[in-house]
C-alpha cells in the first residue's frame, strides 16, 4: 500500500488528532473533574423522564445543552398566557415542566401553588356553574382537591430547597387563607420560623394561630421565649407588638404581679435556634 | 564567484487530483540559477509552472523532489525570507488602510525598527511615486496605483532578492514602464530580481537573462541577446540610399561573399512608439500650462 | 517561531481586529444581541416582582451564549478565508512570518473583537440589572431587599470573562478545523457541529457511569474525554444572586485554566494541520 496516498494522508492526520485529543482529555481529567463536581452541584439534577412528554417540542436539546434557564423563563411567560386563557390540563403541565426543566428558581415553585391553590379552584367552580350554583360542600371539595395538589407541588420544591422557609409558610398559608384551618397551618408557620433567615413574621402568626385555638397558655409562652431571641435594634421584628401580644394574654389568663414577663434589654442576638 | 541569489536543483512538484491517488507534475526536473544583482525573467504560457516555481523559491511550497535555495539558505526556512520581497500577481491588499499604513505594516512584519520605520516607508513610497496617494485608502486605488503600493511593500525592508510575479498585468503601458525604471533603480542599487511574465515586449527590454518553462520542463535559458539574435546574419541600418545605392551594396555583398536576404525599414516596437508619442505629449502639454499660469 | 514572533502575533492580532471590526456581519450582530437585551425591560410588564431580575439576566447570559458563539465561529472562519481567497496570507507568509505567528495572531484578534462585544454586552446587561432593581427596590420597599441589592455585579463579570474564554476556545477549535477545511461553509457547519456536542458531551460521561463494560462504553467515554466540556462555563445562574452560594474564585480559576489548556492545543493542532498546507 502506498503511504502518501491522500486517504492514507488523512486517515493518520484524523487519528492523531483523536490520539492527541484523548490524551489531553485524560491530562486534564484530575483538573476538570473536580471543577465540574463543583459546578454540577449548583445544578440540580435532571429529569428526563419528567420531559417526556416535551421532548417533541425541540425543549429537550435546547435544556440539555445549556439553555435551561432561559427555555424555563420562556415557558413560565407562555405557562402565564395559558393561565388568562384559563386553560386547566395545559396550565397544570406547563407548571411542572417548568419546575422540572429548572427547579432553581424559588419564584416558579411558590407561583405555581399559588395559581394553583387559589386560582383554579375559582376557574373550577365557574366551570361547574359558579358560586351561587355550586353547593358549599362542593366548593370546600374543590378547594381541598387543590390545596392538596399545590401542597404536593411544595413538597417535590422541598427536595430542591429543604430550607428555604418561604415553601413553609406557603402551605401554612394555604392551609389558612385557602382551607381556614389554623389547626393544621399552625406547625408549618412553626416549622417556617424555625429556618434560617425566615421572616419575623412567621413566628409572630403561629403565636397567633395558638391563641385562635385557645391554646393561650402555649401561646404566652411561646411568645414569651419568642421575645427574648429576637434582635432589639431590627425595627422588623416588631417586639414592641409582641410584648403588646404578651400583655394581653396575661390579662386574659390572669397573669399578675411578679408572675408578669419583664421584658429585659438584652444585647443583639441572631434569631436562631 | 558570488554566492547565486537562487540555486534550483532538480526540483518537481507534483499536486495530488482529489482522492484518487492521480497526480498532475506542475514543475518537472527544474535546474536554474538566478545569479545575483541581475533581473531575471521568468517566461512562459499559462500553466508552464511559473507561479509554481516561484511559490518553491519562496518556500510556500514544498517540491516533491529537490532542492531550492536562496542564498545558501533552504528556501523552507523563515530565515531565509528575511532578505526577500514578494509582489503577487493581481495584489489584493487591506482596503481599509492607507497606502502608508500598508507599507509601514508589512515593514514591521519583516522587522523593520521603530525608529528607522518612517524613513523606510517614507523611502519606498518617493520611489515609486506614490507620495500624493499614500494617505489615501487602499480600497481607492487604481490598478497601477495597486501594483505600485505592492512594490513598495515588496522592497520597504531592504530586500536582497526582490520577486515580482506578473508586475505589469493589467497595467496600461505608461505604468509598465514606470514599474520598468523602477526594477532598473533596484539593480542598481545592488538588487537580484525575478520577475514572471507572458509580456514579452516589456521583459525583452529588462531582463539581462532569461529562462522559458514549458508544462514545468524548462525549455531554455540564457542572455536575451544571445536567445533572440541570428548569430548567422548581420543587421545594418543606412539612411539616404536609393535603389541604385542598394544594388551597389547588394554587389559588394556578393562580392564579399554574402548574400542579402532582405531590405525592410527599421521598426520600433508598439510599446517603445507609444512612450514616444504619449511623453511628447505631455511635454508639450506641460509647455502650455506653465504659458496659460504665467499669462492667464 | 522566533524571539521575534510575540511582536509579529500583536501586529498581525491587531489588523485582524481592525479587519473584523469593520464587519458587516459583526456590527449586525451586536446590534441585534443589544437590542436584545435591552427588550428584556419587557418583563416588567409581567410583575415577577424581584424575579425580574432572573429573567433579565437569563435573558441576557441567553444573548451572549448565542450571538457570541454565533460570531466566534463565523468570523475566525471569515477573517481566515478572506485572506486564502484574496491571497493577503500568500503575501504575508512570503515574509518572514511563521504559520504559527499567522495562526495565533488570527485567533488573538478573534478574541480581542469577541472581548469587545462580550464587555459591551455584559455592561449593558449588568445597567439593565442595576436600572430595574433600583427600581425594583422604591417600588416593593425594604422588606423584599431586607439584605441589600440582590444581584452580584462583579460575579457577572466574572461569568463575562468566562464566556470570553469559552469563546476563545470555540474560535480556537474553529481554527483548527478551517486549517485544513477548503470552504467556509464546511468550516461553520462542522464548528457549529462540534459545539452541540461540547455543549452536550456531559450526557455521555454521565451516560457512561451506568453502562455495561464493552465498546459502547468505550466509545461513550472516549467522547468525553475528547470534547472539552462547555457545560463548565454555563455557572451564571450561580454567580447572579446573594441568596446562591456563587462559585469559589479557585473553581473559576480552574474553569480558565482549562479554557487556556484547550485554546493552546486547539492552536497548535491548527498549525499542525497547516503547516502541511499548500498557499
Amino acid at each position: 500500500m502506498k503511504f502518501d496516498h491522500p486517504i492514507f494522508q488523512r486517515l493518520r492526520a484524523g487519528c492523531l488528532t483523536v490520539v492527541v485529543l484523548l490524551m489531553l482529555g485524560c491530562l486534564l481529567r484530575p483538573l476538570e473533574a473536580p471543577t465540574w463536581q463543583q459546578v454540577q452541584s449548583g445544578q440540580p439534577e435532571f429529569n428526563l423522564a419528567g420531559l417526556e412528554g416535551a421532548l417533541g417540542q425541540g425543549i429537550l436539546v435546547s435544556t440539555l445543552g445549556g439553555f435551561r434557564a432561559i427555555m424555563a423563563d420562556f415557558l413560565w411567560i407562555q405557562a402565564n398566557t395559558v393561565w388568562e386563557k384559563r386553560e386547566r390540563a395545559k396550565f397544570d403541565s406547563m407548571l411542572r415542566l417548568v419546575t422540572t426543566i429548572d427547579p432553581r428558581p424559588l419564584f416558579f415553585w411558590i407561583h405555581s401553588a399559588r395559581m394553583i391553590a387559589y386560582d383554579v379552584p375559582h376557574w373550577r367552580i365557574r366551570e361547574e356553574g359558579g358560586y351561587r350554583a355550586v353547593p358549599d360542600s362542593r366548593q370546600a371539595e374543590i378547594d381541598r382537591e387543590q390545596a392538596e395538589q399545590a401542597f404536593a407541588l411544595i413538597r417535590r420544591a422541598l427536595e430542591f430547597h429543604p430550607d428555604h422557609p418561604h415553601l413553609y409558610l406557603e402551605i401554612g398559608q394555604i392551609y389558612l387563607n385557602r382551607l381556614d384551618d389554623p389547626e393544621q397551618a399552625a406547625p408549618w408557620f412553626l416549622r417556617a420560623s424555625e429556618q434560617a433567615n425566615a421572616p419575623y413574621y412567621a413566628a409572630r402568626i403561629y403565636a397567633e394561630l395558638l391563641r385562635r385555638q385557645g391554646k393561650n397558655p402555649q401561646a404566652l409562652e411561646y411568645l414569651q421565649g419568642l421575645y427574648h431571641r429576637l434582635p432589639d435594634h431590627d425595627p422588623r421584628a416588631q417586639k414592641m407588638i409582641i410584648l403588646e401580644r404578651i400583655r394581653e394574654l396575661e390579662e386574659l389568663l390572669g397573669v399578675k404581679g411578679e408572675s408578669q414577663f419583664k421584658p429585659q434589654l438584652m444585647p443583639d442576638t441572631k434569631f436562631i435556634h | 564567484m558570488a554566492e547565486s541569489a537562487i540555486s534550483i536543483r532538480n526540483v518537481t512538484k507534483d499536486f495530488p487530483v482529489g482522492i484518487s491517488g492521480k497526480k498532475l507534475r506542475a514543475v518537472d526536473g527544474l535546474v536554474l540559477e538566478v545569479r545575483d544583482n541581475e533581473i531575471f525573467g521568468l517566461l512562459g504560457p499559462n500553466g508552464s509552472g511559473k507561479s509554481t516555481t516561484i511559490k518553491i523559491v519562496l518556500g510556500l511550497l514544498e517540491p516533491s523532489h529537490g532542492e531550492c535555495a536562496i542564498f545558501g539558505k533552504p528556501s523552507r526556512s523563515v530565515a531565509a525570507r528575511q532578505r526577500v520581497g514578494f509582489l503577487p500577481e493581481s495584489p489584493y491588499f487591506y482596503r481599509y488602510l492607507s497606502g502608508r499604513e500598508l507599507v509601514s505594516y508589512y515593514a514591521r512584519l519583516c522587522g523593520v525598527n521603530k525608529d528607522k520605520l518612517d524613513a523606510a516607508v517614507d523611502s519606498v513610497i518617493e520611489l515609486v511615486g506614490m507620495q500624493e496617494a499614500a494617505h489615501r485608502r487602499v480600497g481607492t486605488y487604481s490598478k497601477g496605483m495597486l501594483q505600485r503600493i505592492g512594490l513598495a511593500q515588496a522592497i520597504v525592508h531592504d530586500p536582497r532578492l526582490i520577486i515580482l510575479d506578473e508586475p505589469t498585468a493589467g497595467v496600461d503601458p505608461l505604468g509598465a514602464a514606470a514599474i520598468a525604471d523602477i526594477v532598473r533603480e533596484l539593480k542598481a542599487r545592488g538588487k537580484t530580481i525575478l520577475l514572471s511574465s507572458h509580456l514579452l515586449a516589456q521583459i525583452e527590454g529588462l531582463c539581462d537573462r532569461v529562462a522559458i518553462l514549458h508544462r514545468g520542463k524548462l525549455v531554455r535559458e540564457g542572455r536575451i541577446d544571445e536567445l533572440v539574435t541570428d548569430p548567422e546574419a548581420d543587421c545594418l541600418v543606412v539612411e539616404g540610399l536609393d535603389p541604385a545605392g542598394h544594388a551597389a551594396v547588394q554587389q559588394v555583398i556578393e562580392a564579399k561573399g554574402g548574400r542579402l536576404l532582405r531590405i525592410e525599414k527599421p521598426r520600433l516596437s508598439l510599446d517603445a512608439f507609444f512612450l514616444k508619442e504619449v511623453h511628447q505629449r505631455e511635454r508639450e502639454h506641460a509647455v502650455v500650462s506653465a504659458d496659460q499660469e504665467d499669462y492667464p | 517561531m522566533s524571539f521575534q514572533s510575540p511582536r509579529r502575533i500583536r501586529l498581525i492580532a491587531g489588523n485582524t481586529f481592525l479587519e473584523a471590526v469593520r464587519q458587516r456581519f459583526f456590527n449586525s450582530v451586536l446590534l441585534i444581541a443589544l437590542a436584545l437585551i435591552a427588550s428584556s425591560t419587557f418583563f416588567q410588564q409581567f410583575d415577577f416582582g424581584s424575579s425580574e431580575l432572573k429573567f433579565i439576566a437569563d435573558f441576557g447570559f441567553g444573548a451572549l451564549f448565542f450571538f457570541g458563539s454565533i460570531l466566534a465561529i463565523t468570523v475566525t472562519t471569515q477573517l481566515f478565508f478572506n485572506e486564502m481567497e484574496n491571497r493577503t496570507a500568500l503575501t504575508m507568509l512570503a515574509k518572514p512570518v511563521h504559520k504559527f505567528d499567522f495562526l495565533a495572531g488570527k485567533l488573538l484578534g478573534v478574541q480581542l473583537l469577541m472581548l469587545a462585544f462580550t464587555s459591551l454586552l455584559s455592561l449593558v446587561l449588568l445597567g439593565i440589572l442595576f436600572w430595574r432593581e433600583t427600581g425594583l427596590m422604591g417600588q416593593m420597599g425594604p422588606d423584599a431587599f431586607s439584605e441589600g441589592r440582590m444581584v452580584r455585579y462583579m460575579d457577572i463579570l466574572t461569568f463575562g470573562f468566562l464566556q470570553w474564554l469559552k469563546f476563545g476556545l470555540l474560535s480556537a477549535v474553529t481554527l483548527f478545523v478551517a486549517s485544513f477545511s477548503n470552504t467556509n461553509i464546511y468550516t461553520i457547519i462542522v464548528s457549529f457541529c462540534i459545539l452541540v456536542v461540547c455543549q452536550l458531551q456531559y450526557i455521555a460521561r454521565e451516560a457512561y457511569a451506568d453502562m455495561a463494560p464493552g465498546p459502547a462504553r468505550l466509545l461513550v467515554q472516549g467522547l468525553g474525554l475528547i470534547f472539552p466540556n462547555f457545560q463548565l462555563f454555563n455557572v451564571g445562574d450561580q454567580l447572579l444572586l446573594t441568596s446562591q452560594e456563587g462559585l469559589p474564585a479557585v473553581t473559576v480559576l480552574q474553569i480558565s485554566l482549562y479554557a487556556c489548556v484547550y485554546i493552546v492545543a486547539f492552536l497548535l493542532l491548527a498549525h499542525l494541520s497547516f503547516r502541511r498546507r499548500e498557499i
